[in-house]
Parts: C-alpha cells; sequence; structure tokens
C-alpha cells in the first residue's frame, strides 16, 4: 500500500467502515510507516477529542410538554373529527324530553344559561392553552422575574393580572402573552411544574361577586376557574388536579386575593 | 390514525427526543429554533408514522429532524419575530467555579465554537457521526449524499475543526 492511498482511507479505518482485507492492508502499512503512522496518531487524537467535548443536551422539559400536549391535541382533533358512535334510544329521547319540559323554570333556565356561558368560556380557554404549546406560541415575553413581567401588560390591557413568584412552592414562572379568548383580549401568566406548563388566564369579572375555585376536566386537562378582585381567572394544565389545585391556592395566597363567597 | 398508533409512536419515537434536540441545537444553533424544529419534526414524523417500517426510529427521526432544521434556517433567515427579554443574572459566572472547571468551559466553549462556524454540509456529518455514533451507511441515508461523500466531508470537517482549535488556541497565547 502506498502512502497517499494509506491517508486516504485513515478516516474510514479509524471509524471502522472498512473492508476487512482494507483494515488489514491499512493496519500492516502504519505499523511499517513512521509518517503515516504519526498522521493515524494525530487524527485519533483529534477524533476522540471532538468526541470527547461535543455537548449531548437533553431535551428541555418545555419542549418535552409541548410535544406531549401537541400529541394530546392530535387525540382532541380526532375526538371532534370522529364522535363515537352512541347509540340513543328513542323511547330514552322521549323520556328526557318530557323531563326537561317538566323541569324547565325561570330558575333552571338562568342557571343553565350561565352554565352555558361558562362552557363557551372553558372551550375557549382549552383551545387556547392547546394553541400556546405549539411553538413559538407560549411567551410573548419570556422572564422568570415577575417585575418584569407584570409592568409588560401595562399599556397592553386595561387590567393588570397578578404576577406572584411562587418558585418557593415550586412553580416556576415562565413569562407571559396577550391571547383572545372568547371574544376578548386577556392576559396570560405562564408557569412551569417540572415539564408542565400552566396557563394563569385572567380578564375583568362580569359583576363584582367573588367565586371559589371550580374544577372541570376535559381530554386530559385540568381547568380551574375563580373569581377574585373583579377578575375572573382560569387556570389550565395537564398536571394532576390536585397539584393544580395546590397552584391555585399558593397563587391566590401569593397574591393576597383569596375569593370568598 | 388511532389511539393506538399515537401510543406505539410515542414508545418508539419519543425515546430519541434528546439525540433530535441535540442535532438540532446543533445545526440551527439556538436553543429555541432548535425546539421549535424538533416540536415540528416531531408532529411531522406522526403524520408519516404511516410510512416507517421497522428499522432504526433514531435514525428515521433524525433524517425528519435535519429535514425541518434546514427548512427552519431557511425561513429563519427571512423573519425574526419576538425578541425575548432575558434576565440579567443568566450568564453571570458562579464564583464558586474552580480554575480547571473554568478551563474545561473554555475548552468546551472552544470547540463548540468551531463547530458553529462549519459549513453546514459539515457540521452536520460531523454531529451525526461524532455525537451520534451513526455509520456512514446511515449518515449517507440521512443526508442523501452517497458513502463516498459522507467520507470525504467527513475527513475534510475534522481537518478543518483542528484547524480551527490551532487558531483558536494561538489567538489566546
Amino acid at each position: 500500500m502506498r502512502c497517499t492511498d494509506c491517508r486516504e482511507v485513515l478516516g474510514p479505518y479509524v471509524d471502522g467502515e472498512l473492508l476487512l482485507n482494507e483494515q488489514q492492508e491499512v493496519r500492516e502499512h502504519i505499523t511499517g510507516c513512521a509518517e503515516c503512522a504519526r498522521e493515524h496518531e494525530e487524527l485519533v487524537s483529534a477524533i476522540s477529542t471532538i468526541k470527547e467535548e461535543l455537548v449531548r443536551h437533553n431535551a428541555p422539559d418545555v419542549l418535552k410538554a409541548r410535544i406531549r400536549s401537541s400529541l394530546a391535541a392530535v387525540d382532541v382533533d380526532r375526538k371532534q373529527v370522529t364522535p363515537k358512535h352512541t347509540r340513543i334510544s328513542w323511547p330514552r329521547l322521549a323520556a328526557a324530553g318530557i323531563a326537561i319540559a317538566v323541569i324547565s323554570s325561570g330558575l333552571t333556565l338562568a342557571a343553565t344559561r350561565s352554565h352555558t356561558g361558562n362552557q363557551s368560556a372553558e372551550r375557549a380557554v382549552l383551545d387556547s392553552h392547546i394553541r400556546s404549546l405549539m411553538p413559538g406560541h407560549l411567551t410573548d415575553v419570556a422572564s422568570t422575574n415577575q417585575h418584569n413581567v407584570k409592568p409588560w401588560f401595562n399599556g397592553r390591557l386595561d387590567l393588570s393580572p397578578p404576577v406572584p413568584g411562587l418558585d418557593s412552592s415550586g412553580f416556576v414562572l415562565t413569562g407571559g402573552r396577550l391571547d383572545y379568548v372568547d371574544k376578548r383580549a386577556v392576559a396570560v401568566v405562564v408557569y412551569m411544574r417540572r415539564q408542565h406548563v400552566i396557563n394563569v388566564y385572567s380578564w375583568p369579572a362580569r359583576g363584582n361577586s367573588d367565586e371559589m375555585p371550580h374544577e372541570t376536566t376535559e381530554n386530559g386537562y385540568h381547568l380551574v376557574r375563580w373569581r377574585t378582585g373583579g377578575l375572573e381567572l382560569w387556570a389550565v394544565s395537564d398536571l394532576n388536579l390536585s397539584e393544580l389545585e395546590g397552584f391555585v391556592a399558593a397563587f391566590n395566597a401569593a397574591s393576597g386575593s383569596t375569593p370568598s363567597r | 390514525m388511532g389511539q393506538r398508533d399515537v401510543d406505539n409512536f410515542e414508545r418508539i419515537v419519543l425515546p430519541h427526543l434528546d439525540d433530535a434536540y441535540t442535532l438540532a441545537r446543533y445545526l440551527v444553533r439556538d436553543e429555541h429554533d432548535a425546539q421549535d424544529a424538533v416540536q415540528d419534526a416531531v408532529l411531522r414524523a406522526l403524520r408519516h408514522f404511516d410510512g416507517y417500517r421497522d428499522g432504526d426510529a433514531r435514525a428515521w427521526l433524525l433524517a425528519i429532524v435535519r429535514n425541518c432544521c434546514l427548512t427552519w434556517q431557511r425561513r429563519q433567515q427571512t423573519d425574526r419575530a419576538v425578541s425575548p427579554l432575558v434576565d440579567d443574572l443568566t450568564h453571570v459566572r458562579d464564583p464558586r467555579e474552580t480554575d480547571a472547571r473554568a478551563i474545561e468551559r473554555s475548552e468546551r466553549a472552544a470547540i463548540e465554537r468551531a463547530v458553529a462556524a462549519l459549513p453546514t454540509e459539515f457540521r452536520e456529518v460531523i454531529v451525526l457521526r461524532e455525537v451520534q455514533e451513526l455509520s456512514y451507511r446511515e449518515i449517507s441515508d440521512i443526508v442523501g449524499v452517497p458513502i463516498g461523500t459522507v467520507m470525504s466531508r467527513l475527513s475534510r470537517g475534522r481537518k478543518r475543526l483542528v484547524e480551527l482549535l490551532g487558531d483558536g488556541a494561538r489567538e489566546a497565547s
């Protein structure tokens, strides 16, 4: 083997990519040729430096959470496209119709109306939460510092959302964004717990009464809604429900507003 | 695609997320763009999961990540949207850091800079080989060039890296 041929295949030789007989030829050549042996040595050390020094990154938690949520959103989409076949028997439907006719009074009607109002807000908040997990939608202002996030909303909205620092309770402030939910611009403050994103929505409440936190679950996401200090607030996450309740409690305690009935 | 497909996808593809993210970090050279590119890639992989037949899921995913990164980079060159506020304290050196660690860190920074300075076609084969430890054949499939080209790009890429590191060392002394 000539030196020029040897130099040409030193890389694949070191990488173990040559055929057995070629591998053998190169090995024999470098044992007999000091020049090529030195070249080989240098290449081996360069490769080992490169291998050692190049960083292997771990996918950040927020990325995993975004991916998990967008996979869950794929499920949600599918459920919307292909509704489950539910068989409804005619007698039961008729019975239900009669029952509705009998119970309907002004009171229940009003209750139903406010309930559907919440349901449309719930749907809108959940959609927005899922959308926020898509690339580049989570935060407009990315900061773990409440003194950066809170003033960011000034002049952008006619309300000042609570932005408590909750590090000591294990919820890390991640940033804030503006969003459009249920036909109004709303403030969203974003927290993380492990790899889970928590979006806290707030907008001016209709009416002054406070309301205690109320939980609902939809497609694996938990939503907590409450009212305090003239604001309607929603916290949404795929975090387990008890931790999300803990979050809401910490959030209210730290912003100095505990809703009372 | 049913729930079982999504479950299968999660089981087969998601374990390679760290590798996917590492490749993206080297290709787009920005933490946030890398996250976006990987999320794009995973969703694209899910859409084309029917086309995946048992084989190396990692190489399959990395090929998609690579294509997403190249598309992403082209798009990013034309628009840059929101610039995030950076908290002041994130880049301050930890005073407890020992000198040995600081040196190690600066060596690492030097090689990271050198790799970042390589043209994309060299950078990708270097990362696929030295970090992901793929075979020439796998790299050739991912990049879409013949094995001979992988070989020569790898060899030129390594030479460039050694030169760049040499330059860096001379400047520093």
